[in-house]
């Protein structure tokens, strides 16, 4: 168990820390190596590392402050007694991943906006292209089914709109985004909680191998080290800053997801949140957001024309066009998640038709089933208001 | 000093006769049986001494040798006791030698001469009449179940007095009636009762009407045992041979009570702890038949699917394929009938909520992936329909009509099951689910619109190979149903929605 200590630990000398690096760091003699093992130290958090480096003003100077006893723990110190940078630089080679530090290509400026801004970034996979323009898609790592169908669809939408979609990597939500992102051709970037190289959690470990081929991974972290839940927190500060708009579909109150909107709010960026039932827990977290301002979207339509995307840049939704009339008639009706029977009295259907109908749908991609009920795979405005129609004389009738 | 008397022992569910002889010679007064007795048969030696005195009859106080025939066969169960008894007394002079002739005796004896309720009477009566022989002594508590058997008298007995007055002439058996048996009886519940699910009400349909195996997957509460209890009353009646079939096994179990034939289809529904012995048959002397045999020509519900022990639903695939079980012990190897409709019930995910309206499912994506492999492929392939049961919302509950009531249903089920006897009728199976695969395609005779929806669904990969003669086979129940000849569209749409259920839902799980 890493020592953390904590953030106020000792007050060192309280000054006011400008932000990003000091203009020296990284250049110069020895400063290279001096950053790459500022980057592998665990027992010392990112805030007082920079407060280090700013007291110092420059990777060695902190490095030595640290490995003199003035800062950071004995698991830092002794870490540095035995540490080579040319191993490190090779165990990261042979993980395949790459380091980059403040001030090249692929550490991306926004990080320096951080209160505790990372030293430097491993990463995996392609390149991080500067000019991309990322918008991140968190949420629940339990999600609803509906939920994962949000956030797959937001995945898809926003990288057939060129878009990079950046998420944690984690179970729900997270996986959900980077899915859609990969299911249209697009490109994704995860953050990690872990080291670079350690595939968390498992399930996941896929997904994971198909983003380092088609997106990239990135990591605060060295390759080796464990997901812990303490890291959790570090980790979401990055997929806000990576990106230009933060996403949230679904979370419990007082969850990671709220850490990564809270984050987003301080970087100033956009932030996007979907409703869900109110009678939902993993509704608790977007609607507070939308209450306290976050903007309310219905679905990657309302996403792109808020981010004022050229809409001519997505690909024609699937054209239900040329389906049969009671096709067409079952994909109007769904306008929630629905038992056959109800789809077939809104849809004016016998429950067979009803019921070949969904399957022929399910089959074209346009309906999903799950649990019983269906519910439709696209947002038709167009139907809705017909369709609520529909619905409200099923209700009105007493059968 | 010697008599033989015919007796039967039950080796599975067939009867086999045993020549008890005895002889009565010099010696200490004793009593010794040879010819492989098994445990209760050696009981008899202390049991049938105080019931001959206890009838008023001599015990002869010599040494008396009694052997079983043929000595190869393990003699199991205190039917024997009936027989031993008889024997002795013929070999002692009680009884006259030439009434014995072309009779069998059954039944074991308390201390005081009853004769008692005996496991096993009506197989006995069969191998009887199969032999060819004129009557079966029994117990009387069992009578009426032998008297269900055509060409064979049925002499019931209350008391080892009974038996020597019969064979002396000085006492005649009461007739035993037969009882009203055939004609079908409410079960005391109705699928009319059930509100709402629509879709699940039809896959009882279907699976009554092609024979065919059913999954529920859904919610606690949400309806799973209510509808699967209802399947066997939209079933056809048992017809007088399914019925000797099922009654012998529920004979041999000890199960039936002094009733004669089996009236109703068996419903059994073992809780999740049972043994694989409990559910498959064995135990470690005498091999009765477990649940599945128990539910022979009848309906086998294992609610909580999920929770039974992995190798007890493991084994279920025989009997699922073959329509019977092999036990095998080390005292012997027999075969029981089992065949069975399955229906299975399970909740979609540990905690129960998985896609629940209202309440929140709190399992983690592993150990979803985790608990649907507790059901092997193997075992989800003999399954032919497959489906979710949701749970109803108040609102959802509150809208939904009842549905029609079983015997309308009843009548659908019965026409389907003409249709397939007509098209089955020189062929060894009765229904579709039965279909060997590769001759369920020319059976379906697909339209070109159903064979394009079944192309359809193949291209993207929402059909297997086994899953693709599931679908044909259940679209051709489904057009049975609906009195049509060839397989349409439709019916291919409707067997598809009958496949979703229980698959890995994942990226993952799917890769892996």
């Amino acid at each position: 168990m890493p020592h953390v200590p904590a953030e106020d630990e000792e007050p060192f000398e309280p000054r006011l820390r400008p932000a990003g690096f000091p203009p020296s760091f990284g250049d110069g003699p020895g400063e290279a190596d001096a950053v790459l093992l500022l980057a592998c130290l665990l027992g010392i958090t990112p805030r007082v590392r920079h407060e280090v480096v700013w007291h110092e003003g420059s990777a060695t100077g902190a490095v030595a402050a640290i490995r003199g006893g003035a800062r950071g723990s004995d698991n830092d110190r002794q870490f540095l007694r035995g540490a080579d940078p040319a191993r490190i630089r090779k165990r990261v080679a042979v993980a395949g991943a790459r380091f980059a530090q403040p001030g090249s290509s692929e550490y991306w400026p926004a990080f320096q906006r951080l209160d505790d801004p990372p030293v430097g970034v491993f990463l995996r996979g392609r390149p991080l292209v500067l000019g991309h323009d990322r918008v991140a898609v968190v949420g629940s790592r339990r999600p609803s089914a509906q939920g994962k169908d949000v956030a797959r669809s937001l995945g898809q939408g926003l990288a057939a709109a060129g878009l990079v979609v950046s998420s944690g990597g984690a179970l729900g939500i997270d996986a959900r985004a980077h899915e859609g992102a990969l299911d249209v051709g697009g490109t994704t970037v995860a953050v990690l909680g872990s080291g670079i190289d350690v595939e968390y959690p498992a399930t996941n470990r896929h997904l994971l191998a198909e983003i380092v081929e088609r997106g990239t991974l990135v990591s605060e972290y060295p390759p080796g080290v464990p997901a812990e839940p303490f890291r959790f927190p570090a980790r979401n500060r990055l997929i806000a800053a990576l990106s230009i708009a933060v996403v949230i579909v679904e979370g419990v109150a007082r969850s990671g997801t709220r850490s990564t909107a809270d984050f987003a709010t301080q970087l100033g960026l956009e932030l996007f949140a979907v409703p869900g039932p109110v009678s939902s827990a993993l509704s608790a977290t977007p609607h507070e957001l939308i209450r306290d301002g976050a903007r309310l979207i219905r679905g990657v339509a309302d996403l792109l024309e808020d981010l004022g995307i050229d809409p001519s840049r997505r690909p024609p939704p699937p054209a239900p066009d040329g389906l049969p009339a009671n096709q067409h008639a079952v994909l109007d009706a769904l306008i929630e998640p629905m038992l056959p029977a109800a789809v077939a009295r809104a849809a004016g259907l016998s429950i067979p038709d009803t019921v070949s109908a969904l399957v022929q749908l399910e089959l074209r991609g346009l309906v999903h089933g799950s649990g019983g009920r269906f519910r439709s795979a696209l947002v038709r405005e167009a139907a809705r208001t017909t369709a609520v129609q529909h619905h409200a004389d099923a209700d009105a009738d007493p059968r | 000093m010697y008599g033989r008397v015919l007796g039967m022992t039950v080796v599975g569910v067939g009867g086999r006769a045993v020549a008890v002889e005895s002889f009565v010679g010099r010696g200490l007064p004793a009593l010794t049986l040879t010819g492989l007795p098994g445990a209760a048969v050696q009981d008899a030696r202390e049991r049938i001494r105080p019931a001959v005195e206890h009838a008023g009859l001599e015990w002869p106080l010599r040494r008396v040798v009694v052997n079983l025939a043929p000595g190869n066969l393990r003699k199991e169960g205190a039917g024997l006791d009936l027989p031993i008894a008889a024997s002795v007394l013929a070999a002692t002079a009680q009884v006259p030698t030439a009434s014995l002739t072309g009779l069998v005796f059954f039944g074991e004896l308390s201390l005081r001469g009853e004769v008692l309720p005996t496991p096993g009477v009506l197989s006995v009566a069969i191998a009887a009449a199969q032999a060819g022989l004129a009557g079966v002594v029994v117990p009387e508590a069992n009578a009426v179940e032998a008297a269900q058997v055509d060409g064979v008298r049925v002499i019931a007995v209350a008391d080892l007095s009974h038996v020597v007055g019969f064979l002396r002439g000085t006492w005649e058996p009461p007739d035993v009636e037969v009882g009203t048996q055939r004609g079908w009886r409410s079960a005391g519940v109705d699928l009319a009762e059930v509100r709402g699910q629509e879709q699940a009400r039809r896959a009882l349909e279907v699976a009554a009407a092609g024979g065919h195996n059913l999954l529920f997957v859904g919610s606690p509460g949400a309806g799973k045992t209510m509808l699967a209890r209802r399947l066997a009353t939209i079933l056809p009646e048992l017809t007088r041979e399914e019925a000797l079939e099922a009654t012998q096994l529920h004979s041999v179990a000890g199960l039936l009570a002094g009733r004669g034939l089996l009236r109703q289809r068996p419903v059994r529904s073992p809780h999740h702890s049972i043994s694989t012995a409990g559910l498959l048959g064995g135990g470690s002397t005498q091999l009765r038949p477990g649940e599945v045999s128990l539910a022979h020509r009848g309906v086998l519900f294992l609610d909580e699917l999920t929770e039974f022990r992995r190798d007890a639903i493991e084994a279920l695939r025989q009997p699922l394929e073959d329509g019977h079980v092999v036990v095998t012990r080390s005292s012997a190897s027999v075969t029981f009938p089992a065949r069975f409709t399955l229906v299975g019930a399970a909740n979609p995910c540990p905690c129960g909520f998985r896609d629940d309206p209202v309440r929140l499912c709190e399992c983690r994506d592993d150990q979803l992936a985790r608990y649907r492999a507790k059901l092997s492929g193997p075992l989800l392939d003999r399954i032919d329909l497959r489906l979710s049961v949701p749970r109803l919302t108040k609102h959802e509950l509150l809208g939904a009509a009842g549905g029609e009531a079983s015997t309308v249903v009843r009548t659908r089920v019965l026409e389907a099951r003409e249709r397939q006897l007509a098209r089955y009728r020189d062929n060894d199976w009765t229904c579709n689910a039965h279909l060997p695969g590769p001759l369920a395609r020319r059976e379906a005779a697909l339209t070109s619109a159903g064979e394009r929806l079944l192309g359809d669904a193949v291209e993207r990969s929402a059909l297997s190979g086994r899953g693709f003669d599931r679908v044909i086979k259940v679209a051709r129940t489904v057009a049975d149903l609906g009195g049509q000849a060839r397989v349409d569209v439709g019916h291919v749409a409707e067997a598809l929605s009958y496949r979703e259920a229980f698959e890995p839902e994942d990226r993952a799980a799917r890769a892996s």
